[in-house]
């Protein structure tokens, strides 16, 4: 809301105007118990509806038709107008309540009308928040919340005490109207979210509001005089949103840091995460700028890194592509080498698979088949080749551990062209374990992404081929002997565990039958056969 | 017959023995590597290879039964545009052990 709307803007005055009206009409029928306020007070709603089509309407055409990327502040308006109106409704419902009742005796008018007055004040911040160039004022009707919410509970907790004395259904009705205010103070809160989203072009609840605020002021900036502009760069996986934080006077959109906000025990090992890394191998991971929590979130600022991630590169080209793979490689070696353990670690890649299946036959029911038969020739279930490869990995000789990223996608490796770095993200699942673990979790997560282009496919082959030479090259020089074979468990795991991510059913599908395809291989072949294992290379085919 | 040589159809009333017989001149040559489709006039030639997709069909209803087998892998292509590989073996004296 930078950039005021004329015509939204004033759809919303209108609204505000007559739900002004509503509120005020229910206060005077409450001061003066008097039957006509509550008529009058719900003849607006009829106006307050008008009003929030009206926004709707403009606001729709005004996406349509502006050149500019103000979606966020125009969502801002929608979002407020969306809150007014369900506050309008909570007020229609007190309204309908005291007309056709006489609860009013009891309703120790004194409070209620102060709560109500608050709510009030509340609504009269509205225009002036939206106008105004900090976000003081939109603070100030958020916090109007917690003054209400208090005034209510301790209310309602007098009615309680005097229900449990003696039942009065005067009292009862007294207990709803009080609810019903609460509610409208939560309703009021939305309404301050919704300005301040607007402001900052991204939706934003309070909390994530005053944590980024804490921690922003640890770098000496300012949120609510909006020195600073935030704009969402996604969410994760595990529910969390990442924000791009840039400064707002800078020329150029240059981002300063990143703000992750999400569950406290996924940040919390994120953060674990990346100081290990800092420990074990340097300059591989971002600073952390600043932690915050409260309750059971948790708010991470950390430095914003400069390059793009593998899915990304993929698209650009060629030589970029194959620079950024060997400088990986390159990386990759460099950091095995130096957190290398004398303490072997099997892997568990059949038992992970396991515990995927429920949550994979979740998104691809056709998935879960019992076993096939064709005349004689009889095919496993997936459980029990899941099973016999476990036997397998058993037997065979695990790698020495290294400390690796844990969550080796595509998308959590980043590659500077310019300085030639490598840097990694999201590194809540970092720990020592095989190497195999990462480059199996790599390649499929190459083969998963959602690039249908014969070229970019033909890409995408040879990265996962690449992937996998260096690593059997590097097996090679650590006598490492059974490379090929963890490898492809590792990849039959990521390939059947990864459809859970793919909608597409023909791919979904493809890696499905891959996976099959490898732990059905394995199955057949015999120990002395191990040594000379070698990997069908047609699988990183479509 | 008009058909291009990168595609063949047959249809012919077999009895069960000739339709084995059929089945296996088919599996040996998906053995051998090489399926040599022809009617007289044209000619196709099929290189299997070792990764296959195979679907089955099969449907039943009051009238008829009837069961697909559909074989399909890659082409091998050795004239691929983007072939080179990615990976450049860092040029390092291997360890010794």
């Amino acid at each position: 809301m930078n950039k005021l709307f004329p015509e939204i803007y004033e759809s919303l005055r209108f609204l505000l105007i007559d739900l002004q009206k509503q509120l005020l009409a229910l206060i005077e029928g409450i001061r003066d118990a008097d039957p006509d306020s509550f008529k009058k007070s719900l003849s607006r709603t009829a106006y307050i509806e008008n009003a929030h089509l009206s926004l709707l309407n403009r606001a729709y055409r005004t996406i349509q038709n502006s050149s500019g990327d103000y979606r966020a502040e125009i969502q801002g308006y929608e979002h407020v107008s969306y809150s007014l109106i369900s506050l309008s409704r909570q007020l229609e419902t007190v309204s309908y309540q005291l007309q056709r009742n006489d609860p009013l005796k009891n309703l120790q008018k004194r409070r209620v009308l102060a709560a109500l007055q608050d709510l009030y004040n509340g609504l009269e911040l509205i225009e002036p928040a939206i106008e105004s160039d900090d976000l003081t004022l939109s603070i100030d009707i958020c916090q109007l919340q917690a003054r209400i919410e208090k005034a209510c509970s301790q209310q309602l907790k007098r009615y309680q005490q005097k229900l449990q004395e003696k039942y009065e259904d005067d009292l009862i009705q007294s207990s709803f109207v009080v609810k019903d205010i609460q509610y409208m103070a939560k309703t009021l809160l939305k309404v301050g979210e919704g300005v301040i989203s607007g402001k900052l072009g991204q939706f934003i609840e309070i909390d994530s509001y005053q944590k980024l605020e804490a921690t922003l002021s640890e770098m000496d900036f300012d949120l609510a005089e909006q020195q600073i502009h935030i704009h969402p760069m996604g969410e994760t996986k595990s529910g969390c949103t990442i924000s791009g934080v840039a400064s707002a006077s800078e020329a150029q959109d240059e981002v300063l840091a990143i703000f992750k906000e999400g569950q406290k025990k996924k940040l919390l090992e994120e953060k674990i995460g990346i100081e290990t890394w800092h420990e074990k191998f340097p300059g591989i991971a971002p600073e952390v700028y600043s932690y915050q929590k409260q309750g059971d979130k948790a708010a991470l600022l950390f430095e914003y890194l400069t390059g793009q991630t593998f899915d990304k590169l993929l698209l650009d080209n060629r030589k970029v592509l194959q620079d950024g793979l060997n400088c990986l490689f390159s990386t990759l070696t460099e950091i095995w080498q130096a957190t290398e353990q004398e303490k072997r670690m099997p892997t568990s890649f059949m038992s992970q698979l396991q515990k995927r299946l429920s949550s994979i036959y979740a998104v691809h029911p056709e998935f879960n088949l019992k076993g096939l038969q064709i005349g004689d020739a009889k095919q496993p279930s997936l459980e029990k080749l899941i099973k016999q490869a476990a036997k397998l990995e058993e037997k065979l000789q695990p790698a020495k551990a290294v400390y690796i990223h844990g969550d080796f996608n595509v998308d959590n490796i980043l590659f500077d062209v310019i300085k030639c770095e490598i840097n990694f993200i999201d590194l809540h699942r970092s720990e020592y374990q095989d190497y195999s673990q990462d480059l199996s979790v790599l390649m499929v997560s190459f083969y998963r992404l959602k690039q249908y282009d014969p070229k970019i496919r033909q890409r995408i082959r040879l990265s996962m081929q690449a992937i996998y030479d260096f690593g059997a090259d590097y097996a090679e020089q650590n006598n490492d002997n059974d490379y090929a074979l963890r490898m492809a468990l590792g990849l039959a795991r990521s390939f059947i565990s990864s459809t859970r991510f793919v909608l597409d059913k023909e791919h979904a599908r493809s890696m499905l039958y891959k996976g099959r395809f490898l732990l059905e291989h394995l199955s057949q072949i015999d120990k002395q056969e191990y040594k000379n294992y070698q990997l069908p290379k047609e699988l990183f085919r479509d | 017959m008009a058909k291009k040589t990168d595609y063949f159809e047959h249809e012919s009333l077999q009895d069960r023995d000739a339709v084995v017989d059929y089945l296996q001149a088919l599996a040996k040559a998906i053995q051998k590597g090489e399926i040599l489709l022809s009617d007289g006039d044209e000619k196709l030639l099929l290189q299997p290879n070792d990764l296959t997709l195979m679907s089955l069909k099969a449907s039943t209803t009051k009238k008829s039964q009837s069961l697909r087998i559909k074989l399909t892998w890659n082409q091998k292509n050795d004239d691929e545009p983007d072939k080179e590989p990615l990976f450049i073996k860092a040029k390092k004296p291997k360890k010794s052990s």
